[in-house]
C-alpha cells in the first residue's frame, strides 16, 4: 500500500492507524458514545460489564465515554501547545546559536532563569495574572515547553553553524533568515522531529497536571492525564481503572512516534547508510 | 532535504570528530577556561536574576505567611500580630535587600513559619535529592545512551522496535502511577523493596541503596525513553553524512562507524536532552518525592510555595537555579570538546 | 491528595485548619458498620479491656503535617502537630471517648450558678520533664499565652473569659463575660497545652505528657521517647516509642500500613477502605459524624442567590445520597445543610432530610424565574473530592433544568482568596466543641466566617438566648429551631458529614472510635499498646 507516494511499512501503518483512529474519535467522539460526558451512571469502579465495556470511573462514570470525550480536549491541546512551542523554541535557539554573542548569552541565560523558577510558582502567577481559560493554559505550556526546545534547537545549530557550508551561506551574504531555514533548519529536523514526538506526549501529562491546579481545562470534561490521577488510587488494589486512560495516552504516543520515525526515515536515508540495513 | 550538504564536501570524516588530536584539546582547554569563567560570571547574574523574579513572584501572589499560616482561623488582629512578629509589617524591598544582604554573607535566614535555620534545613534534604538523582542517573544514562546506540546499530530490528516501544510506554504515563505499578508489583506482590523510602541521617548507604532502589527505578523509567530516543536519532541523523558513507565504503562494521564516527558528531543534541533530563532529575521529583515519602528537597518547596515562606523559597529556587546553570554550563562545554569545529568556532 | 507535575513542583494545597473541632455528645460507635457486615471493623471494648502492656516502637504514618510545622502551639492546625503535641504536654481538660469533658491536667472543676465564674482544682503531684512541679502559675501562663496580642488560632475562643485568677498552688478562678456552660470543652481545645511558666523557647518541650522528644524533622518524622518511670496516668503510655511518619499520600500511606511498614495510619482514602478492610491484619477504626462537614455555600445577599427560590432549588437539587455513595463510598452521613452533626446532642433530629427531589427544584427555579447559569468555584484545596462532588451535583441539577457551571480554581490560597469572597463556592467546616460554637461561628449575622453572608436578626436572638439557657429541653428546642432555620434559609448547601478513618495493624491494641479525633483523639501513642 501506499501513502503519498510513499510505501510506509508494517510499524508505520501500525502508527497511522492509532493516529488516525484517534483522530476521528475526537472528532467524532459526542455521536460515538452511549452516556453523557459526566453522567454517572454506576458506582465507584465498577468492573467492565456489558453496559460498561471499560468499567466505571471513580464516581461512578462509563470509562470508556470519559476516554472518547477525552481524546477531543487531550489531544487538541497538545496538539497546538506542542506546535507553538516548538515554532518558539525552534526559532529563539536558532537565533542565539546562529548570531551567537551577545543575543545567545541573552536568551540562554533567560531560558536558565525561567527554567529555574519552580514551575508551581509560575503556574500560580500566571493564574493570578490572567485567569484560567484554555488559551491560557495553551500559551503558557507552550512558553515554557518552548525554553526546552529552545536549548535542543540551540545545540543542534551550533553544531551546524560552523559547518562549511554555513560559513559558506554566511560569506555569500545569506541573511540569517535564510540561512535558518535554507541550511539549518533542514539539517536539524531529525532529532528536532523526535523531539517532537515525545514533548507531544508529556503535554499530555502537563495539561492535566496544570488543569488539576485549576488551570485551563474543567470539569466535567475529560483529560486523559487527569483521569489517570483521578483513578491511580485503584491501581493500588488491582483495579483496571487507571489503566485505560493510560493506555490510551501511551497507545496515542506510540503511534504518533512510529509516525514520527517513518517521516524520518523517509527524510534522512540518502544513500550509503540504507544499503547496510 | 539535506541540500546544505552539497557545500559540505570537505573532509569532515577525516577529522573522525571525536577527542583525537592533541593540538585540538590545547585550544580547546584554552576556549573552555574562558567559557567556564564568563559562565560563572554570567551564572552568578543569572542567580540573582531568579531571586529577584521569585521574590516579585511571591509577592504577586496573592495572601502571605500569615494568611497560609493561620489559614480560616486568620482574624485581622492575628493576622496583624503575626506579621509584626515575622518583621512582614516592612516594605518588600527592604526586606528583600536585607535578605540578600545576608545571603552573600552565607546566611540564607530562617524560615518564616517555624524559625529553624534554612541552611540545616536544606543540607539533608539536598544530600537525599542528589542521592536519588545521581542513583537514578547512574542506570539511567548509561542504559538510554547505550540502548539508543544499540537501536541506531540495530535500527528496524526487533532491538530497536522493542525499547523504543517499550520506553515510549513508560514515559506516556504519569510518574505517580509509575511509582504506584511498581510498588503494586515489587512491594505489595513480591515483598522485594519497601514502599517508603525513609532515610535519615543513620541510614548506611546500603540501606540507602536499598530503600531508594523504587523511586530511582521510577525516575529512570521516566527519562530513559527520552534520551534513548534522542540518542537514537541523532546518531541516525548523522548516518547519512557522506563522512560515513565514506566510512562504510573503507570496509568498517555498523557498529564501529556508529561507536567511531556517528555518534561523537552526534553528540549535542544528546548532551543537551541528558542534561535536561538529569535537571529534572534533581528538580522535578516532587511526585516521586511524594509517592515514596522520599524526604527530598521538592516537598519543602512545594510546601513553601503553599505556605509563603519566602526566605525557604528563594533558597531551593536558587539552588535549583544554581542545578540549571551548574548542567547547561557543562553540556556547553562537553558540545564543544566532542565537536572539534566548535573549539574553533571564530 | 494526590498531584502530579512532571516538570517541576506540584501544588499541594494548603491543608486547611480544621479549628478547635470537638463534639460533644457520644456517636453511634460501630453499630453502623457492623450492620454492613464489615469483618474486620473494630470489634469494640472487647479491646479496651486488655490489659495494656508496656514495649515497642509504634510506628505511625500520618497526613496532615508539612516541613513547617512549629512546636509553638499558637500555630497548631493539623492533625500532625496536634499528635506529637498531645505526647508532650497536657491540657487541663480531655475529651472522653464518648465526647465527655474529664479531667486532664484539672482534675476537676465547679461553676458557680449562672456560668460566669469558674473554679479549676489541678491535678497535684504532676512533673514537667525539668522536675518541676505543674502548678496554677503554669496554667494561667499557658491559657495567657492565647489572650492578648497574639497570633494564636484559640484567641477568639478565649475572647470571653475577662479574668484568670490564682486562688492557691492547685486552684484557678476564670470569670466570663457572660455565661457559659461549656467553658470545660472550650479548655480541651488542643492549643491550650500546659507549659511552665515563662517559658519563650518552645522548641525544647518541657511537658507533663508521657514522652520526650527524640528527633525532630518536621515533615520527614518525629521520635518520642517514653519518659523513664511510670506515666501519671495510669495504663496509658505504654510504648517505648512512637515514631510519626509523615505520609501526605493517601496511597501511599495505604500501602505503608498494608505491607507492615507501619502500624497505624489516618485518613484512609473512603474510596479504598472497603478493600483495605479485607485484609485480615488491619483493624478499620471508623469514627462515625465525627469528621467534617462538606457544602457548598452561597452568599445570601448576592444575587442571584438573595432569591430564596433559587437557594431552594439548589436545595433540592442536590442529590446528596448519590455523592455520599460515590465519593465518600458510603462513608458519611448525609448533610442536612445546617452544620451540626447527626451524633450531636442537639441534632435536629426531627427535621426531615431535604430529599433529592428534581421536580420540587424545578418548580423553585421556575418561581425564581432563574435556572441558572451557576457559577460554582471549587477547588481540590478546598477538600478532596470537591470537584467530583460539584460534577455529581452539575448532573443532579440538570434534571431539574438547571444549569451549573463547575469552575476549579487553585487549591492555593483557597482560603484566603476564594472563600468568603466568591458567591458561590466549596467549604468544608470542622465540627466543633458546642452546638453553639458550630453555630455562631459560621451563621450569626456579625460571625468573622459568615460565608453564606446570611443574616437574621430572629436568629441571633435564637442563638444568644439559647447559651444562657440552662433548661436542657428548652435549649434543644432552640437549637432545633436554629437548625430549621439555617437548612430552610442558609446558603448553606451541607451535603455530606463525613466519618475519620483510622487504619490499625491487628497488634495495635487500644484503637477506638473516638467523639472528637481520629487516631483515639490524636492520643493513641498515649493510649494504645502492643498486644
Amino acid at each position: 500500500m501506499t501513502l503519498f507516494g510513499y510505501k510506509p511499512p508494517f510499524t508505520a501503518w501500525v502508527g497511522i492507524v492509532i493516529v488516525t483512529v484517534n483522530l476521528l474519535v475526537a472528532v467524532f467522539g459526542p455521536w460515538l458514545t452511549p452516556y453523557g460526558e459526566s453522567q454517572s451512571v454506576a458506582g465507584t469502579w465498577d468492573p467492565p460489564s456489558a453496559a460498561l465495556w471499560l468499567g466505571a470511573d471513580q464516581i461512578g462514570r462509563d470509562m470508556l465515554t470519559r476516554l472518547i470525550y477525552g481524546a477531543r480536549m487531550t489531544i487538541g491541546v497538545a496538539m497546538v501547545t506542542t506546535v507553538l512551542s516548538f515554532v518558539m523554541g525552534i526559532t529563539t535557539g536558532f537565533v542565539a546559536a546562529v548570531l551567537g554573542g551577545w543575543v545567545d548569552q541573552l536568551l540562554s541565560r533567560l531560558v536558565d532563569v525561567i527554567l529555574s523558577i519552580p514551575l508551581l510558582i509560575f503556574a500560580l502567577i500566571i493564574l493570578g495574572v490572567f485567569g484560567s481559560a484554555i488559551p491560557v493554559l495553551v500559551l503558557t505550556i507552550a512558553f515554557l515547553d518552548s525554553t526546552r526546545v529552545f536549548r535542543l534547537a540551540r545545540a543542534l545549530a551550533m553544531n551546524l553553524s560552523v559547518l562549511e557550508y554555513v560559513e559558506a551561506a554566511r560569506l555569500r551574504g545569506e541573511g540569517i533568515w535564510w540561512i535558518m531555514r535554507r541550511e539549518i533548519l533542514p539539517n536539524a529536523s531529525a532529532p528536532l522531529f523526535s523531539e517532537f514526538g515525545l514533548r507531544f506526549c508529556f503535554n499530555f501529562l502537563f495539561v492535566a497536571a496544570l488543569s488539576f491546579l485549576g488551570l485551563g481545562i474543567q470539569p466535567p470534561f475529560a483529560d486523559w492525564g487527569g483521569m489517570v490521577r483521578d483513578n491511580a488510587a485503584a491501581i493500588s488494589f488491582g483495579m483496571l481503572a487507571p489503566i485505560w486512560p493510560a493506555l490510551a495516552i501511551s497507545v496515542m504516543t506510540v503511534g504518533v512516534n512510529l509516525v514520527v520515525d517513518w517521516l524520518l526515515s523517509i527524510e534522512a536515508r540518502p544513500s550509503g547508510a540504507q544499503a547496510e540495513l | 532535504m539535506f541540500r546544505g550538504l552539497s557545500t559540505a564536501c570537505s573532509c569532515r570524516f577525516l577529522g573522525v570528530g571525536s577527542f583525537g588530536c592533541w593540538p585540538y584539546l590545547v585550544g580547546a582547554f584554552g576556549k573552555v577556561l574562558k567559557l567556564i569563567a564568563t559562565r560563572a560570571l554570567l551564572g552568578l547574574a543569572t542567580l540573582f536574576a531568579v531571586s529577584v523574579l521569585i521574590f516579585v513572584c511571591t509577592q504577586i501572589l496573592p495572601g502571605d505567611v500569615a494568611t497560609a499560616v493561620l489559614g480560616q482561623s486568620a482574624t485581622k488582629e492575628t493576622l496583624a500580630a503575626f506579621r509584626k512578629e515575622l518583621g512582614l509589617d516592612v516594605p518588600a524591598y527592604i526586606r528583600f535587600f536585607t535578605w540578600l544582604w545576608r545571603a552573600l554573607h552565607g546566611d540564607l535566614g530562617v524560615a518564616l513559619t517555624n524559625q529553624r535555620v534554612i541552611i540545616d534545613e536544606i543540607r539533608p534534604r539536598f544530600a537525599n535529592t542528589m542521592f536519588l538523582a545521581g542513583y537514578a542517573a547512574l542506570i539511567a544514562v548509561p542504559l538510554a545512551v547505550g540502548l539508543g546506540v544499540v537501536a541506531a546499530i540495530r535500527e528496524g530490528r526487533p532491538i530497536d522496535r522493542i525499547s523504543n516501544i517499550l520506553t515510549l510506554m513508560t514515559i506516556s504515563v504519569p510518574e505517580f502511577f509509575v511509582g504506584y505499578v511498581l510498588i503494586a508489583i515489587f512491594t505489595v506482590e513480591f515483598g522485594l523493596f519497601p514502599s517508603l523510602a525513609t532515610v535519615d541521617a543513620d541510614t548506611s548507604f546500603l540501606g540507602r541503596i536499598y530503600v531508594t532502589t523504587l523511586p530511582a527505578v521510577t525516575l529512570t523509567l521516566l527519562v530513559t525513553a527520552h534520551m534513548l530516543r534522542m540518542t537514537r536519532t541523532s546518531v541516525l541523523s548523522v548516518m547519512s553524512s557522506q563522512y560515513i558513507e565514506m566510512a562504510f565504503l573503507k570496509g568498517l562494521t555498523r557498529g564501529r562507524v556508529v561507536a567511531h564516527h556517528a555518534l561523537p558528531n552526534a553528540a549535542a543534541p544528546i548532551i543537551t536532552v541528558v542534561a535536561l533530563n538529569l535537571a529534572y532529575l534533581v528538580v522535578g521529583v516532587v511526585v516521586v518525592e511524594a509517592v515514596f515519602t522520599y524526604p527530598g528537597i521538592g516537598q519543602l518547596m512545594v510546601d513553601a510555595v503553599s505556605k509563603r515562606d519566602v526566605p525557604v523559597i528563594q533558597a531551593c529556587g536558587l539552588i535549583f537555579a544554581a542545578v540549571f546553570v551548574g548542567l547547561n554550563t557543562l553540556a556547553d562545554i562537553l558540545a564543544i570538546l566532542v565537536n572539534p569545529r566548535l573549539r574553533h568556532r571564530r | 491528595m494526590t498531584t502530579h507535575i512532571r516538570t517541576s513542583a506540584s501544588g499541594l494545597p494548603v491543608d486547611r485548619p480544621s479549628a478547635s473541632g470537638l463534639i460533644v455528645d457520644r456517636r453511634e460507635l460501630m453499630a453502623g458498620a457492623a450492620a454492613l457486615g464489615l469483618s474486620s471493623v473494630f470489634a469494640g471494648p472487647a479491646l479496651a479491656a486488655d490489659t495494656p502492656k508496656k514495649g515497642g516502637t509504634l510506628r505511625l504514618g500520618m497526613a496532615g503535617g508539612s516541613p513547617s510545622d512549629s512546636l509553638d502551639p499558637s500555630t497548631y492546625a493539623d492533625s500532625i502537630p496536634i499528635a506529637y503535641s498531645c505526647a508532650l504536654w497536657n491540657l487541663l481538660v480531655e475529651i472522653d471517648a464518648k465526647g465527655n469533658a474529664t479531667g486532664e491536667l484539672a482534675e476537676s472543676w465547679e461553676a458557680k450558678p449562672g456560668a460566669v465564674e469558674w473554679i479549676f482544682h489541678l491535678r497535684k503531684g504532676i512533673h514537667f520533664t525539668s522536675g518541676k512541679e505543674f502548678d496554677a502559675d503554669d496554667a494561667i501562663f499557658s491559657i495567657n499565652l492565647h489572650r492578648g496580642d497574639t497570633k494564636s488560632p484559640a484567641k477568639d475562643l478565649l475572647s470571653p473569659i475577662t479574668d484568670i485568677k490564682k486562688i492557691d498552688a492547685s486552684t484557678v478562678q476564670i470569670t466570663l463575660s457572660g455565661g457559659n456552660a461549656d467553658l470545660p470543652f472550650v479548655l480541651s481545645d488542643y492549643h491550650l497545652l500546659m507549659f511552665p511558666a515563662g517559658t519563650t523557647d518552645f522548641s525544647k518541650p518541657d511537658g507533663t505528657g508521657a514522652f520526650t522528644l527524640e528527633t525532630w524533622e518536621p515533615g520527614v518524622r518525629v521520635v518520642l521517647k517514653r519518659k523513664a518511670g511510670d506515666y501519671w496516668k495510669p495504663g496509658r503510655g505504654n510504648f517505648d516509642s512512637v515514631e510519626i511518619r509523615y505520609i501526605t499520600d493517601a496511597a501511599a500511606r495505604t500501602q505503608a500500613l498494608m505491607t507492615g511498614q507501619v502500624d497505624a495510619v489516618n485518613r484512609l482514602d473512603p474510596k479504598t477502605t472497603n478493600l483495605v478492610m479485607k485484609n485480615p491484619n488491619i483493624n478499620v477504626v471508623r469514627s462515625r459524624g465525627t469528621g467534617n462537614r462538606y457544602a457548598f455555600v452561597a452568599h445570601r445577599d448576592t444575587k442571584p442567590y438573595d432569591n430564596d427560590d433559587v437557594v431552594l432549588g439548589l436545595k433540592y437539587g442536590i442529590d446528596r445520597q448519590k455523592i455520599v455513595d460515590t465519593v465518600f463510598s458510603g462513608f458519611a452521613s448525609l448533610g442536612n445543610d445546617h452544620l451540626i452533626g447527626p451524633t450531636n446532642k442537639y441534632f435536629a433530629a426531627d427535621l426531615p432530610q431535604r430529599p433529592y427531589d428534581p421536580d420540587k427544584a424545578a418548580f423553585h427555579f421556575k418561581k425564581a424565574g432563574m435556572s441558572g447559569p451557576f457559577d460554582l468555584e471549587v477547588s481540590e484545596g478546598a477538600y478532596s473530592g470537591a470537584t467530583d462532588c460539584a460534577v455529581l451535583y452539575q448532573e443532579a441539577l440538570k434534571k431539574a433544568g438547571a444549569t451549573l457551571n463547575v469552575k476549579r480554581v487553585s487549591g492555593d490560597g483557597y482560603w484566603s482568596n476564594v472563600w468568603l469572597k466568591s458567591p458561590f463556592c466549596a467549604v468544608y467546616w470542622g465540627s466543633r466543641p458546642t452546638a453553639d460554637l458550630q453555630l455562631s461561628q459560621t451563621f450569626l449575622s456579625t460571625a468573622a466566617w459568615n460565608d453564606t453572608n446570611w443574616k437574621r436578626p430572629a436568629f441571633d436572638k435564637i442563638i444568644i438566648a439559647a447559651r444562657a439557657e440552662l433548661d436542657d429541653a428548652k435549649r434543644k428546642q432552640m437549637y432545633f429551631d436554629a437548625q430549621k432555620m439555617i437548612s430552610d434559609d442558609a446558603g448553606m448547601i451541607c451535603f455530606a458529614v463525613s466519618d475519620y478513618l483510622d487504619g490499625y495493624s491487628k497488634k495495635v491494641k487500644g484503637a477506638e472510635p473516638h467523639a472528637r479525633y481520629d487516631l483515639n483523639d490524636q492520643r493513641i501513642a498515649e493510649k494504645g499498646w502492643f498486644a
